[in-house]
Formats: structure tokens, sequence, C-alpha cells
């Protein structure tokens, strides 16, 4: 897959206040389970089922550690007729969808990206396997490349 | 909304009833039904009240039937205005149900409290089927349906006189596979025939009906395959034949250890047999063809099915080949499409199975309707010697082809898979690769095609390989758009 990325020019990134937006995303539900872990040992008072609240905090540590790579890793670049978006650093993942494919654009915002202004957009053709989900753009990007998308796909319709 | 007039002559503006036997056949099974339990239940007071009050009268228990003996005529009173009430309800909805075919939509709308009006265009049509399910096919009866793309894209039109689902299948096929010529004088003629027939004419063209084969006459297309029952019954014991041996020892040995536990397993074992059964029953008398507006599927022995495609529906093709039946070289073709399956089953085997089991050469030439330029590729991109830690079997047949039209993938050895995109249908591609595969630099490619039974993927693919294939099927998706 670097064969991917080196060829032709750079991918669009997305925002770096996503990373924030990200890293709060994922710290939230660590912090919860881990905090509610520890409960376990302190009501039962087995010394050992310390373990349970240790292993979910190394696991939301890690997951934490890998976010700024795994932000960076998501990127998509506007060809001349497709949409091409990659993501993942464990599991890489490239997918080119030509515009004349999309069924519908949606661009949406939780409470968490719309408090660092961002947004996601998602990229709907016939196929429910597509998944091109960008996420963490700012919103008046978003709203551009919804814009730009649409005009593409309308000059490139095609049949189902 | 339509501002047409909601129940006057519908016709007017194109407004088609349905045939006034519907409501009759819809709530039939119903009202049989619930008569059925009044008598039941009420059988020891209609005795009474025939017979006469002639042995000795101690009061009834139940208070109920103490109130029906002391107000008999008001009891009745209150049934002959219920049955009027499921009458009038049943014949106004039968009255506000009506469709209608436009050079561009189709329509219809029905309900009583809750209408529903729904419109479907033309030219977005997935498949027509005529369905006639036994009862109706008696008399003379069928369901139209028309699947449109989407998960509950379905106008049913229950029931229509056969020449009439008929006439309408060839209009709104020929909207649909974009032909645009008209076809009024071939239409017009069946209708105008249909009401100078006497009773015995009626009886002998339902007698035809029942024994014509499911295809369409007027076109006259000939089956492309031949379904022998014993092929049929050989194919199915033998797909399923795995399951059926070892749910058979699993029963003999409870039998010989453990006798309670027959009662768990013969019912699964009834389960089984019921379901390869009805398959069969349902595969029988198959047949598809060609016509100028796209393949034509029928089947069915007592209830029939018969159902068209329009050209360019496909999105892709699966040719499987269950181990056990390599040695006699028999195929099963499967698709998908956009429209959503028939629950009922209205399109055969959930409505994916478009030949249940053929030879070769008759898949060769089911595949020739859907894809007519495309043929067998010479080689194949297969995966590399390393794929076999992740291909154990199958690594030196699992691969890819790519021809100008079509995207082949090529899995399995020991259940032999080809499936067959045709590249103006792909939605999308994507390659993957995971920790493992990226270590053994191998990735795997996803063809995306609408939802359904057949999955276009290839995994433990050499890693440039499958980029290029990505690049490839991408830059051919393009070019078989434009």
């Amino acid at each position: 897959m670097s064969a991917l990325a080196a060829a032709g020019e750079a991918w669009q990134r997305v925002s770096p206040r996503y990373l924030w937006a990200d890293l709060i995303a994922r710290l939230v539900p660590g912090v919860v389970v881990t905090g509610g872990l520890c409960a376990v040992p302190i009501a039962s008072g087995i010394g050992w089922l310390w373990a349970l609240p240790a292993v979910s905090a190394v696991i939301a540590v890690l997951v934490l550690a890998l976010t700024p790579k795994r932000v960076r890793s998501i990127g998509y670049r506007l060809r001349e007729d497709d949409l091409v978006f990659r993501r993942g650093i464990m599991w890489h993942r490239v997918v080119a969808v030509p515009y004349g494919r999309m069924q519908l654009v949606d661009v949406s915002r939780g409470p968490l990206s719309r408090a660092f202004g961002l947004a996601e957009l998602r990229f709907i053709t016939a196929a429910a396997v597509t998944g091109v989900v960008i996420p963490g753009l700012p919103e008046a990007e978003a709203e551009t490349l919804r814009d730009r998308l649409v005009a593409l796909a309308e000059s490139r319709r095609a049949a189902l | 909304m339509s501002e047409e007039p909601q129940g006057a002559a519908p016709e007017e503006s194109g407004w088609h009833r349905l045939h006034p036997a519907t409501p009759l056949l819809r709530g039939g099974i119903v009202g049989v039904a619930i008569a059925g339990f009044l008598v039941v239940q009420f059988r020891d007071f209609i005795v009474t009240a025939l017979v006469g009050s002639a042995v000795g009268q101690q009061p009834h228990e139940d208070p109920l039937v103490r109130w029906l003996a002391a107000n008999t005529w008001p009891a009745i009173g209150i049934l002959v205005a219920l049955l009027a009430a499921i009458v009038g309800l049943g014949w106004l909805s039968w009255r506000l149900h009506a469709y209608r075919v436009t050079d561009e939509l189709v329509e219809e709308r029905e309900g009583v409290l809750w209408r529903r009006h729904r419109r479907g265009r033309l030219d977005r049509v997935q498949g027509v089927d005529v369905v006639r399910p036994l009862v109706p096919r008696l008399f003379g009866l069928a369901r139209l349906e028309i699947s449109m793309a989407g998960s509950d894209g379905r106008i049913r039109l229950s029931y229509l006189a056969s020449e009439r689902a008929d006439a309408l299948r060839a209009e709104i096929l020929t909207a649909a596979s974009a032909r645009r010529r008209r076809q009024a004088p071939a239409t017009a003629p069946t209708a105008a025939a249909a009401p100078a027939r006497g009773l015995a004419d009626r009886i002998s063209a339902r007698a035809n009906e029942l024994l014509a084969p499911e295809l369409d006459q007027t076109v006259a297309p000939e089956s492309l395959v031949e379904m022998h029952p014993g092929r049929l019954v050989g194919a199915t014991a033998l797909r399923l034949g795995h399951v059926l041996v070892l749910v058979l020892a699993g029963v003999v040995v409870a039998a010989v250890t453990r006798p309670f536990l027959l009662i768990v397993l013969i019912p699964v074992v009834i389960g089984i047999y019921g379901l390869a059964g009805r398959e069969v029953i349902r595969s029988l008398r198959y047949s598809i063809a060609s016509t100028p507006d796209g393949i034509r599927v029928g089947f069915g022995l007592l209830s029939t099915a018969n159902e068209t495609l329009p050209p360019g529906r496909v999105h892709a093709i699966e040719l499987q080949q269950p181990l056990l039946w390599r040695p006699f070289g028999w195929w099963r073709v499967r698709i998908n499409r956009a429209a959503s399956p028939g629950r009922d089953g209205a399109a055969g085997q959930s409505g994916a199975t478009l030949l249940p089991v053929g030879t070769a050469e008759e898949v060769r030439r089911v595949v020739g309707l859907i894809l007519p330029d495309w043929t067998e590729p010479a080689d194949f991109t297969t995966s590399p010697v390393r794929g076999r830690w992740i291909r154990w079997w199958s690594w030196r047949r699992n691969g890819f082809a790519l021809d100008a039209r079509t995207v082949a993938i090529r899995r399995g050895r020991l259940w032999r898979r080809l499936t067959l995109v045709p590249l103006a249908r792909v939605q999308s591609v994507a390659v993957e690769d995971g920790p493992l595969t990226r270590a053994m630099r191998l990735a795997r490619v996803d063809v995306h095609t609408v939802a359904g039974v057949v999955r276009a993927h290839v995994g433990a693919l050499d890693a440039g390989d499958a980029v290029a294939m990505w690049c490839d099927v991408e830059h051919r998706t393009l070019g078989a758009m434009a």
C-alpha cells in the first residue's frame, strides 16, 4: 500500500483539531470503563481483581497513544473522475469511488465535533460496504467539499 | 399526492382497480377460519337452537351462552351487521385500491383509513414478477410484483386477471428496458377478447393455463435449460447431503445412547427435509429464456411464478460448485440485484438463485444471457506461493482476471466459486491489508456491488498484484460508466 501513498500528489488530510476531538472521544470511554472496573475490587475486596482496571487502563493508554498516527492515516484525494479515501494503521484500507456512483452525500456534526467546529462527511453509494466516511473536516470545508462532490456527481451521472 | 377523484370511476384518469374477486381471495381464508372457530365454539348452542329445546332445560353454566339463548334474534342481528361491515370494508378497500401505469411512472394507492400512495419510475424498475399462488391460479388470477431499487421497493398488485397481468407486465417492461417502442396494438386485443367468452370456454382456458409451461406464450421464447426432476433432487440432496448425513448420524447415536434426545433431533431432520423438498418443488418446471424485454425465469408446479429481469439489472453473478456436485459437472448460478428480494419467495429461492442447478454448458448459456461478450479468461492472476499459508487448499486457484467489461474472481478449491461483476455496475473498489497479511506482502481486493448474496472479493493476493487490480478495476469502471 506504500506504493499507493507514493504515487502522484499528496493526500488531503483531516483537520489537526480532529486529533483533539478524537482523543477526547476515546479518553472518555476509557476513563469511564476503568473507573467502573475499579469498583469491582473495592466492592469485593479481592486484591487480584485490580488486574481488571489495570488491563483496561493499559488498553486505553495504547488506544490514545495510537490516535495521532491513526488520525494522520486518514486521507482523501479528489482525482479527475473519482474519490480515493484511505484510513487505518494496522488494517489499511484504500477505497476508490467514481463520482458518478454517488447516491447522496451526508454532512453531520456531533456535539463534540461541533465544539471543535468540525463535521463528518459520508459518501453513500448503492453498495452498503463502500463505507467512505471522512471525519474531522472543518465545517466550511465540509460544505464546500459536499457541494463540489454533488456538482461532480451531477456531471458524471450514471445509472445505478 | 394526487388530486384525482378518490372513489368514483378511477378509470377516467388511467387508474384501474384490481380484480373484483380480490377481497374474497385475500380475506377468504380469514373468513373461513373465523366461521369455523365460531361454529366449533357454539356447536352445542346451534344444535339446540336448530333441533329445538327438546331435552330437559337446565340453565347453561356459561353466561355468554345463557345470554345468547335469551336474545337469539338480537345476536343474529349483530352477526349479520358484523358480516355486512366486513364485506363492506372489503368492498371499500377494493374500491380504493387502484393502480396506474403512465409513460414514466407506475403508481399504486390503497388504504381505507391510512391512505398510501406509492409511485416508482419505470426506468428504475429492477424486475417484474407474475406470481400465481395455487388458489388464485385456479380462478385465473395472478399477482403482479414490480420491484424497484431499495429495501422496501415493491409494488404488489394482487390480484389481476391473468391476461391483464401479462399485458401489464409487457407494458412496464417495454418502458423499463428503455426500448421506447409503443405496444398499444399488441396489448389491446387481449383485453378486448376476454369478455366475449362463454363458461365452457372459460373453463377450458383455465385448464390450458394450468397446463401451459410458465412462460409467456406470446413471446414464445425457448427455455435454455431443461430441468430434470432427477437432477434437481440429486443436486439438492448432494448439496445438503453432508448436513443430512451428520444429522442422521446424530439421530442414530442418540437413539442408541440417549433416546430422549430424539425429541430434539427429529424435528430438525423433518425441518431440513422440508426445506429441501420445498426447494425442489419450487424449482420443478423451471425455465429460463431470453426475451426482448430481458431474462425471463419461470418455475413452480402448483403455485407458479414468473419473473423478468430487464437488461442491465444484474450487478453480480456467482457460479458455485459444491464438492459433491463435481463428479456430475453441475453448477449453481446466483445473482445480486438492486431490488429487495421478495419476502415470500416470489422471486424463487430468496430472489437470488438464477439457476438452481445446471450443467457447465447450460450455465455458459445463462451467463451468456447476462454478459453476452464474456468468455472464460484463459489465465487468472493467482496468489503467490506464500499465499498458501492463508489459502491452504485454494492458493493455486484463488485469483482474478479482468477483461474490458467484467471482473472475474475465482475462489475455493473444495467449494468452487466464480464471481463475475460487470464493470458498469461496480460501485467502488477497496484494497485492504492487515498486520499479518502485510508482513507477508499480501493484500485483499474488495469489489463493491449492491448488497446481496454474492460478495466479490479476493484475498491473499500479492500486494503489487492487488494494487494493480485495484487501479485497473477502477479505471475500467470509469471507462464502462462513460
